[in-house]
């Protein structure tokens, strides 16, 4: 490796992952068998599949407990606490009658168990729904991420020469490149407009936009060390063997690199997942990711913002949801290193 | 004409004044700091140029116009009078022509005398600058659209000075009853003669008033000092203020603002409180609580040309399901804006309350009429449309959008809300390349008069398809109207209350058109420190800071 | 080494003009932002706004347009915004740097420390748990979004406790220059400096400890150790030493990013006006020449943090120069 392949190479602390040659037969197996052992693992599991399985049950909630719709405004709206009826959004009634409060939490099971938001919503409804767009966003956006990445990165490392360097400039703009920008741009030119891309048509409300947007800004962080990788690998023994008994450079992509750099994409996808989550978060709070009505945990945290001094679960409680599924995908990320890659320093941000 | 309701017997006594040499005052309540602070500042400090409201408050203190809007409390607040003019002339050639006399002696901060020169450069240079309105309003005077084409090159033959009588004299193109509403505002500002013909930006420009700008940096703050030119000839004109300083901080967000009023670290913030904190601040400081009417309306606009709002019935529709009790909860309650359902707000003349969009159609809005509303959409055969609603994302304006989606998915349409940034909001709801079906948005006047919302909002003068500004928002254009309107404003030269007759009819036939549905008629809420004394509010230019005694 | 250097920066600049023509195209195809409007005003003719297109040159083709500002970003550095007239855009910079620079450099200083802390004790007593409660807390701040952190910081600080001994001390949100108020400065800092670092602290403590676990297998270690060298004298002398490498390494490239205008959540939340902050109100006002300069500005240490880490990476590390 020469230096100033070194210089275009990732620049986070990423030593490229040691080489574990072509995967031993059962290496998935004992990776698996190793990761059910793994009590965290297998804690972090059971929290994520508690957290999807709490958001799929929204629709539930909203029309067995909160009997109403959790997008409706209802600002005029009434609710009942212990047997008395009262005004979802209070209008002070003190000093000079100013200002408006909505519910708070009633702690127990039942309607506006975590209150209201400024609209008179039920804040615990609009968790659950806004998880499952949060979830969902986080999962495409890292599929979207992961499979640019493994594309650039295998062509870039294979190819090399102008092809590399072109790739590791575009990479780096990319990098570089102000994500909020090009999210409060696409947020205004999709406002009556419609992105076409080939068959796919994307409105300006669509989970699309924040999905496109955040698997697009990291591609760098994972295909820089993907592109290390095949950097390395293109010139270990068993490539340029497999190279002297004439297989076809595809052929040695898809059989030989491949392989290697898929593991590296499966200890990257937890991770990817969570960073994605919470630049969902971050777009959603500075009021850019996914747009009203549709809620997501960032955009709760943001409607939460204006009430923070009167009722700051509406910021809070979502932030909480948002910090134990990251947890547990973290966690589950490490595992899942220790399991399939235990020399591989993939790092966190 | 409107300035004949303001005819005050100023001018001699305000001559003698002039006259006699004076030092700024002291003692009392004058002296100390008065410090205002907003989130931002917003752009050139240019009076030629500058339409903000944040701006058009400090604007008064700083510059004078030939004549100007009393600088007082209540209805006094709307009365022209004369200010670097000696008194208010009389129109004559059949409302063409106007002649100004000069104050004599007065000076700029720079200490040059104030010459009719300088009021002719002052109008030249307004189109060289590309005065936004230099095509709205000022190109009444002879030679006016002539400087709008080609402003690089432009002399303004209507406007005639001499030095030697102290004589200023305007002759215009057709009369116009608000030529003199549009020389009080402070576009009129008459700056000194040789001053660059270009937006000046951060770069002060001398003025006439009772305070100068010292320094100005939009990401930081503006000070303003005494002007050491400066007598007083007029108190109601351009009184001495009582701080001797008066900074403005640019930067904190609107609660780190209410904290440091609340704390005594600044005497005034631009920014409403935060609805959040309301409730508290008026529970713990009610007497540093002012609450002030304003003339202006906040409102929906529905684009007329387009679907689903070019059928009657559907915008009909929504005037009728929108519950405007609701509304106003959501602008922070019943103290701080009442529902309205008609362009004109209280206290413009020409005002008559008008509901027709209510349980109880007469003059007041009681409660949504939802049947009625359903039954409209349905014989509008709209259900099921798609529609956007357009607004800004801050509160109120965001909580608003929402509310107003929620209401039209109820009337069965198939409704989004986009919320974007306040700086472009205004601008994008105007242009319809935009496609705009129906967004939030408000009105405030520029001075108290029923052509500055009717003629304005809904003439087919002010609709210009494909442009950013096109102020007509719907792209409301009705013949019928517009020759009312006009008539109004021939009338009006001659004959107040029957003009004022004119626009009150007007206002009924354009609500009726439903192209827009007014939601309510906000107050302004002011939150002072605890030593700030002598709180005016104008309704003309809003606090007064150059009144307030922070002593 | 010359010419790797040389072909580093031109990489540099082909990146950096990539990114400004990338924005100025964006900014362009975005409806709703012509500049003209906002600045002729409220209800200015269709004959005065073209008058004001035709002033700023916005009537020109784009690619004069895009060499006029650049022009006047770097050559005559008298670029004015679109927003505030008259507003220059470079000092606005100058200005807003140091509010970054003190932020970051805050957060630095406690991130290190509290880095170097987390990774020593967990890598000290592995597998105890001490380590294990580390490792997670470590996870918790790295989970944690940076923007609910500081809001909710505000609400204990600001609102809830503010009123308590604990928390009376507690500025209200904003900053004071050091030069005016050193004390001052630190008070209205410290907040926004540990919410900053949270983050870190996770993510250097964790790597420095798998780093630290790394390098007590290695042989030289390990004759130390055989040498009669005490445990902590083998870890703080070698290990620690060792692993210093790609500590700073990461060091630099965070704190680039972070001086370039990473931190602008946390300027936000604590309404910091930094570069950040600058970056995000131009971008909410959609001002071009405030957004090219700040984006410009922000890259320039992104990239450059990257560039010299690199060089100093393949000056100093053996095992790569050896390559």
């Amino acid at each position: 490796m020469s230096a100033s392949d070194l210089l275009a190479a990732p620049p986070a602390g990423w030593d490229e992952p040691a080489l574990p040659g072509e995967p031993a037969q059962g290496y998935w197996s004992s990776a698996f068998a190793k990761l059910r052992h793994d009590r965290s693992a297998i804690v972090c599991v059971l929290v994520l599949v508690a957290v999807v399985v709490a958001c799929m049950a929204a629709p539930l909630y909203a029309r067995y407990v909160l009997r109403g719709d959790p997008f409706q405004s209802n600002v005029s709206g009434t609710t009942m606490v212990g047997g008395k009826e009262v005004a979802v959004l209070q209008q002070a009634t003190n000093g000079l009658g100013l200002g408006l409060t909505p519910i708070g939490p009633q702690w127990r099971f039942g309607p506006y168990m975590l209150g209201a938001d400024s609209q008179g919503r039920d804040v615990a409804a609009r968790l659950l729904y806004g998880g499952q767009n949060s979830l969902l966003i986080g999962g495409v956006a890292t599929l979207i991420c992961l499979t640019l990445a493994a594309c650039t990165g295998l062509v870039a490392g294979f190819a090399g020469g102008v092809i590399d360097r072109i790739i590791s400039i575009f990479l780096d703009v990319l990098w570089a490149f102000p994500i909020y920008l090009l999210a409060i741009s696409l947020s205004i030119v999709l406002i009556n407009e419609s992105l076409h891309i080939g068959p796919i048509t994307i409105g300006g409300n669509s989970l699309a936009v924040p999905m496109i947007i955040i698997g697009l800004v990291y591609v760098p962080y994972v295909a820089r060390p993907v592109r290390g990788q095949v950097l390395s690998l293109r010139h270990s023994e068993f490539i340029l063997a497999a190279e002297g008994i004439g297989a076809s450079p595809v052929r040695i992509l898809w059989r030989e690199i491949f392989p290697n750099v898929f593991s590296t994409l499966v200890v990257f996808a937890p991770l990817m997942m969570a960073l994605n989550i919470l630049t969902e978060a971050a777009l959603s709070f500075l009021s850019i990711g996914v747009q009203p009505p549709a809620a997501s945990w960032g955009t709760i945290i943001h409607d939460g913002d204006g009430l923070i001094y009167t009722r700051p679960w509406v910021a809070i409680a979502p932030g909480i949801a948002i910090v134990i599924t990251v947890l547990a995908l973290n966690i589950l990320g490490d595992s899942l290193r220790d399991a399939l890659d235990p020399r591989a320093k993939v790092r966190l941000h | 004409m409107r300035w004949n309701r303001s005819l005050l017997g100023t001018a001699a006594a305000s001559l003698l004044l002039a006259a006699q040499a004076q030092a700024a005052p002291t003692g009392g309540h004058y002296g100390g700091t008065l410090k205002l602070v907003a989130a931002a500042a917003e752009g050139t400090a240019d009076p030629g140029v500058n339409y903000t409201l944040k701006y058009w408050q400090l604007f008064p203190m700083i510059y004078d116009g030939l004549v100007t809007f009393e600088k007082a409390g209540g209805k006094a607040a709307f009365n022209i009078i004369p200010d670097l003019a000696t008194s208010l002339p009389t129109p004559t050639d059949g409302g063409k022509t106007y002649v100004f006399h000069l104050r004599k002696g007065i000076k700029f901060s720079n200490g040059k005398e104030v010459m009719p020169s300088d009021v002719a450069y002052t109008f030249t240079r307004l189109f060289k600058v590309l005065n936004p309105n230099a095509g709205t309003w000022y190109n009444v005077i002879v030679g006016g659209d002539a400087c709008v084409k080609t402003p690089k090159t432009c002399v303004l033959p209507g406007v005639v000075a001499d030095d030697k009588a102290g004589t200023v004299t305007f002759h215009l193109v057709h009369p116009d009853s608000e030529f003199l509403d549009q020389l009080a505002v402070p576009f009129g500002s008459i700056v000194p003669a040789g001053t660059p013909e270009k937006d000046m930006g951060t770069t002060p420009i001398p003025g006439t008033g009772a305070y100068m700008i010292k320094s100005y940096d939009p990401n930081k703050g503006m000070v303003m000092v005494r002007n050491p030119h400066f007598k007083q000839w007029d108190a109601k004109a351009q009184p001495w203020g009582y701080p001797n300083e008066i900074t403005y901080t640019f930067g904190p967000t609107a609660t780190a603002q209410t904290t440091a009023v609340e704390n005594g670290q600044y005497d005034w913030m631009f920014e409403l409180i935060p609805s959040d904190r309301l409730n508290e601040v008026a529970t713990k400081y009610p007497h540093q609580i002012h609450v002030s009417p304003l003339l202006a309306y906040w409102y929906l606009e529905m684009n007329v040309n387009m679907k689903p709002f070019s059928n009657l019935d559907a915008r009909l529709a929504v005037n009728y399901a929108i519950d405007r009790g609701a509304m106003v909860k959501l602008y922070g309650g019943p103290v701080l804006a009442t529902p309205s359902c008609q362009v004109l707000p209280p206290g413009m003349p020409g005002y008559q309350p008008y509901c027709p969009f209510t349980k109880n159609p007469g003059t007041k809005w009681s409660a949504p009429d939802m049947a009625k509303a359903k039954a409209l959409m349905a014989k509008s055969g709209m259900i099921g449309q798609k529609v956007t609603v357009i607004t800004q994302n801050v509160e109120p304006y965001s909580g608003l959008g929402d509310y107003v989606q929620s209401v039209l998915n109820q009337l069965g349409f198939k409704a989004s809300v986009k919320k974007i940034s306040p700086d472009i909001e205004f601008t994008y709801l105007q242009n319809t390349k935009n496609k705009v079906q129906i967004g939030v948005t408000d009105w405030y006047q520029d001075y108290p008069a029923p052509s500055d919302f009717l003629n304005v909002l809904y003439s087919c003068a002010n609709f210009h398809p494909g442009s950013d500004t096109s102020i007509n928002m719907p792209g409301f254009c009705d013949k019928s109207i517009d020759a009312m309107m006009q008539k109004a404003m021939t009338v009006s030269l001659t004959n107040l209350a029957a003009a004022d007759k004119i626009w009150a009819a007007v206002d009924r036939k354009v609500t009726d058109l439903a192209s827009t549905a007014t939601m309510f008629n906000p107050k302004h809420v002011d939150f002072t420190s605890k030593r700030l004394g002598n709180f005016v509010f104008s309704g003309q230019i809003q606090f007064l800071p150059d009144l307030a005694w922070v002593k | 080494m010359v010419s790797t250097i040389l072909r580093r920066l031109a990489h540099m600049l082909f990146v950096m003009v990539g990114i400004s023509a990338l924005v100025f195209l964006i900014f362009f195809a975005t409806p709703g932002t012509d500049p003209a409007a906002r600045i002729a005003g409220r209800n200015a003719t269709p004959a005065t706004l073209a008058a004001v297109r035709h002033e700023f040159g916005l009537d020109r083709p784009l690619p004069v347009q895009y060499v006029l500002m650049m022009d006047h970003l770097f050559i005559t550095q008298n670029l004015t915004s679109f927003v505030n007239r008259g507003e220059k855009i470079v000092p606005e910079i100058v200005e807003a740097a140091p509010v970054t620079l003190s932020l970051v450099l805050g957060a630095g200083v406690v991130w290190a420390a509290f880095g170097v802390l987390v990774g020593l004790l967990a890598a000290a007593f592995k597998d105890t748990v001490i380590d294990r409660a580390l490792m997670v807390f470590s996870l918790i701040g790295v989970s944690m979004p940076v923007f609910w952190l500081g809001e909710v910081v505000n609400l204990v600080t600001q609102s809830r406790l503010h009123d308590t001994l604990l928390f009376s001390w507690v500025p209200t949100l904003g900053y004071v220059p050091l030069t005016q108020d050193p004390f001052g400065w630190f008070k209205a800092l410290v907040l926004p400096w540990i919410t900053l670092a949270v983050l870190y602290i996770g993510i250097y403590g964790r790597v420095l400890r798998a780093n630290l676990v790394e390098a007590l297998q290695e042989d030289y270690v390990r004759t130390a150790r055989a040498k009669g060298l005490s445990a902590r004298a083998v870890l703080i002398r070698h290990a620690l030493r060792c692993s210093m490498i790609s500590f700073v390494t990461l060091f630099g490239l965070d704190f680039g990013a972070l001086v370039g205008g990473g931190a602008l959540l946390t300027e936000v939340v604590f309404g910091l006006q930094g570069v950040g902050a600058l970056t995000f109100h131009a971008l909410e006002d959609l001002d071009l020449p405030m957004i090219m300069a700040t984006v410009i500005y922000a890259s320039f240490f992104v990239v450059i943090s990257n560039a010299v880490v690199d060089i100093l990476y393949a000056v100093f590390d053996p095992r790569v120069r050896a390559r």
